[in-house]
């Protein structure tokens, strides 16, 4: 197919090599952004493209409703698949959705156990085995570091890895060139971190920590706030 | 006639939240009833408003009636809406005639799916509303929890109007927070309102639930933030006028708590309806200009201007067709000549009445703003009326196909005769219900939107009109059509003594989405002439009900003819008919056709400990599970399911979650069939052509 191919390549991090994984199992990733810049909207794209190269995504989500969670990836799939027809696009959308489930839970009814469980009744059953894992809206508090610990031990367990998404607060930025205050205390923990940083309509990638290839090709791009899309 | 004392409102819930015993009270206490009986009653009366057998017996609503009662010098019209999506073109029919509505919520289910759904439609056509949190004397009400449901779920503005002063069995009464008085119902009905001071236990409460009342209130008044500043007495008044503003902005959602079944917070309801309820004059409504491409027109609820009136509902009286109307603009008068929008017939009205369920008053003429109902006026639901010389509709002509299909036939002679009369009736309430005669079985196939739009058509031909009769197994409407391009040339040549038949047309035929058929004709030099171009669409356009692969309707075809020949004597309509058949059958072999099937938007609601079972149950349905939604003891799960796999999901679903699970089911789109399924059905289908 195509269109797959090219909207792989189109696609922010699809540069890194159409066929890997940024990080891989049991690895975790952070987007860290103040609110409103694109943490849901960059994750949703490197979802996409991992769906696209047949990886199964867990999207859990702890703010949306189930609902605006597959309007965040339709509406970017729409702009990635532009310009193609709208039966290719169709049928590609067809191709990526049994690629994809949301969860959500109520904020404070995540917990490793329960997230557990609930990977349990889908993986037992065979309904659907992640490769991947998405946590949007995860509070990074004091006791964020157990939840952390608990959550790589599964994701070893289970082969996949995670991507979160990390609120960064205005009033608590650090110095430039420093670690942002909520991956502070957890930066151990992490393999990858990019910081989004809104200058204009323009959105640039800022890897604060990652493999040096990953790094240096990153740290030359720009999103376009709308889409999430290279400049 | 002044409208500003007028209220048409709706009554909207979950099942079983108690609407039709909140309904029975109003007409209690208004005294349009003299007696009170419970939905299930032992009495065997059962509520007014269920006027249908059937949902007596199933303690279900089904149909809308309009029903009118008076409360402190306002008219109350209430529209008793049907609380079952399946039903959904009846639900939005409804809501169109409403002003407002009054969201009824279980104290202890709380929000629950299909309050979502119904709150939706009225999201989708802004209707204002109040809540009443009913059943607050069962054991584990809970009004708070609910308020914060509508916040989190439904994402109202939900505001406490009053709080209860004991609950479950100790329930007595509210406290209301505008004038902050304890009110108590006395007497064997709960007729007597009793206001006295709030118990001193309640106080801190009532006050700190006052003051976010207030708060949310000012939000809508200058002039009551300045008395707020100036910490003066607020009046009543400029409280509630506050709080009106920010209802029919839909930006506050006003709470009224009680137990209808208990007799307690009906009548502060009624007042919160006349207080705080739109009037029709308050309400945009938008009709389509028929004339304009169906450009929306907004009408002016003027009595003077030229009228537009909804039929929203029909009833089979003693008497002839009953027809229930809303008048919009412009006022619909005893002997005036309407006309119908739809078939363009001219009507003259006899009578026009009001109607209280059962029983109906005459009047003279119906202005805007109110509803009534005609006699003798043949129509269908959702026509629109209006005075001659105007071409205004109130809905669209657009109409869902139907999905779902199923053979019925009569046992004996008086069951035909009496199901033609049914079916007669129930095609022109509901235009999502259709019915035809299969040319080769010559049987009856009903039509509709799921399984139990059709199951409770089926009962309600047994029990209204008597007619028995046997079903077959419901049938799924799948769709074929083509997913490439391909080109024809076809003669059809017959030399059979006398003159003969002659056409040839070619030109090819490729898939289109946005509509079901296209003939485009593109014949230059009178290569075919023109007076039989329209006999060659009429051939290709026939060949579109039965596909040649399986013999499900065709969809998605463009055909464009660009090339033909004929012959002075022997071309003929005819033979340019059978070209266009025998084109349509060459150029589709080499289409790749395939089949589609309806697929359907399932969303379950189970509690949390049964959520694997469940999605256990829709993935082995070829389900797609969009997602789940975690929500305390409750949860949500979202799936794609084709419609020939769920029958009978929901007793398979009871049994799986010890009946604690529900689901409701609408239809999403129309997708392709997997090649292991079209093989099935290509199978049975040659199985079924052999034994014919």
């Amino acid at each position: 197919m195509m269109l797959k191919k090219d909207l792989i390549t189109r696609h922010p991090l699809g540069i890194q090599g159409d066929e890997i994984d940024i990080i891989s199992r049991g690895e975790f990733g952070a987007v860290l952004a103040r609110a409103g810049v694109g943490k849901t909207a960059l994750l949703v794209q490197v979802a996409l493209n991992a769906m696209l190269r047949n990886r199964n995504v867990l999207h859990i989500s702890l703010n949306d409703p189930v609902g605006k969670v597959t309007l965040w990836y339709k509406e970017l799939f729409n702009h990635l698949a532009q310009g193609d027809t709208a039966e290719e696009a169709n049928q590609l959308w067809e191709f990526l959705l049994p690629h994809r489930f949301v969860m959500t839970f109520k904020i404070e009814g995540f917990s490793v156990p329960k997230f557990e469980e609930r990977l349990a009744d889908l993986t037992g059953q065979n309904i659907f085995r992640p490769d991947m894992v998405i946590i949007d809206g995860l509070k990074f508090d004091e006791s964020v570091r157990q939840c952390l610990s608990d959550l790589k031990k599964l994701a070893g367990e289970q082969s996949f890895h995670v991507w979160f998404s990390m609120h960064t607060h205005r009033h608590e930025e650090t110095p430039e060139d420093t670690i942002p205050y909520p991956l502070l205390d957890v930066e151990d923990m992490f393999d990858v971190a990019l910081q989004l940083q809104p200058d204009g309509t323009d959105i640039h990638i800022k890897p604060l920590k990652g493999p040096s290839e990953l790094v240096s090709g990153l740290a030359e791009l720009t999103l376009d706030a709308s889409s999430m899309l290279i400049k | 006639m002044d409208d500003r004392q007028v209220r048409n409102i709706g009554i909207s819930a979950h099942i079983d939240s108690g609407k039709t015993t909140l309904t029975e009270r109003i007409l209690y206490y208004t005294k349009r009833i003299h007696a009170i009986h419970d939905v299930k009653g032992k009495d065997g009366v059962g509520a007014t408003m269920d006027s249908m057998e059937l949902e007596k017996e199933r303690g279900i609503t089904i149909a809308s009636a309009a029903t009118f009662c008076e409360w402190r010098e306002h008219e109350i019209n209430i529209i008793d809406t049907p609380g079952h999506v399946d039903f959904t073109v009846e639900v939005e029919r409804s809501l169109r005639v409403l002003d407002g509505a009054v969201l009824v919520l279980c104290s202890v289910g709380g929000v629950q799916s299909q309050s979502i759904t119904v709150d939706q439609q009225m999201k989708r056509y802004k209707v204002p509303c109040i809540a009443f949190i009913n059943k607050c004397d069962r054991s584990g009400a809970n009004p708070s929890h609910v308020i914060d449901q509508l916040r989190s779920k439904l994402g109202h503005n939900a505001i406490a109007m009053q709080i209860p002063i004991g609950l479950e069995s100790n329930f007595q009464g509210v406290v209301d927070l505008v004038s902050m008085k304890a009110i108590y119902f006395d007497g064997d009905n709960g007729e007597k309102i009793r206001t006295e001071e709030i118990p001193d236990a309640l106080m801190t409460e009532a006050a700190a639930r006052r003051e976010e009342l207030v708060d949310a209130a000012s939000m809508f008044s200058d002039e009551l933030t300045e008395v707020i500043l100036e910490e003066k007495e607020i009046p009543e008044e400029l409280l509630v006028d506050a709080l009106r503003i920010g209802t029919l902005e839909r930006k506050i959602t006003p709470v009224l708590i009680g137990s209808a079944y208990k007799n307690k917070g009906v009548q502060p309801l009624l007042d919160a309806v006349t207080r705080l309820l739109p009037c029709p004059s308050e309400m945009k409504n938008e009709a389509l200009d028929m004339e304009n491409n169906e450009e929306t027109v907004i009408l002016s609820s003027s009595p003077e201007d030229p009228a537009v009136a909804l039929a929203f509902k029909l009833e089979d009286g003693p008497y002839g067709q009953l027809t229930y109307i809303r008048v919009y603009q412009g006022s619909i008068q005893k002997g005036s000549t309407i006309v119908n929008t739809r078939t363009g017939k001219k009507v003259k009205v006899g009578r026009v009445v009001r109607m209280h369920a059962d029983q109906m008053e005459d009047i003279e003429a119906i202005p805007a703003g109110y509803i009534g109902a005609l006699f003798g006026i043949d129509c269908a639901s959702g026509d629109t009326f209006t005075s001659p010389g105007t071409t205004l509709t109130m809905s669209s002509m657009f109409v869902a196909d139907p999905v779902i299909s199923l053979s019925i036939t009569p046992v004996d002679n008086q069951a035909q005769v009496n199901m033609s009369k049914a079916l007669n009736r129930f095609t022109k309430e509901d235009p999502t219900f259709k019915t035809y005669i299969d040319d080769e079985t010559k049987e009856t196939i009903i039509e509709g939107m799921g399984e139990l739009h059709l199951e409770v058509y089926i009962e309600r031909m047994r029990r209204e009109y008597g007619a028995e009769v046997e079903t077959g197994n419901p049938r799924v409407a799948y769709r074929e059509t083509i997913t490439r391009k391909a080109e024809f040339n076809y003669t059809h040549k017959k030399q059979t003594g006398g003159s003969g038949q002659y056409g040839r047309v070619a030109g090819y035929m490729e898939p289109i989405t946005e509509t079901d058929f296209e003939f485009d004709n593109k014949i230059t030099g009178g290569v075919i002439p023109t007076q039989f171009i329209p006999a060659c669409e009429k051939g290709f356009r026939a060949c579109m009900a039965k596909g040649p692969r399986m013999e499900f309707p065709v969809t998605g075809i463009r055909v464009v003819i660009n090339d033909g020949a004929s012959h002075t004597v022997d071309s003929s309509e005819m033979a340019f008919q059978a070209a266009a058949r025998g084109a349509f059958l060459e150029a589709y072999a080499k289409a790749k056709a395939v089949i589609h099937e309806p697929i359907m938007k399932v969303v379950a609601e189970t509690p949390t400990e049964f959520q694997g079972p469940v999605m256990g149950l829709l993935n082995q349905r070829r389900g797609i599970i969009v997602g789940a939604q975690d929500d305390g003891p409750m949860c949500v799960i979202e799936a794609q399911v084709p419609l020939a796999e769920m029958f009978g999901f929901s007793t398979v679903l009871r049994s799986a979650t010890q009946g604690q699970a529900q689901f409701t089911m609408e239809f999403a789109l129309y997708k392709l069939v997997p090649q292991s399924i079209a093989e099935e059905l290509a199978e049975t289908m040659a199985k079924k052509k052999k034994n014919a």
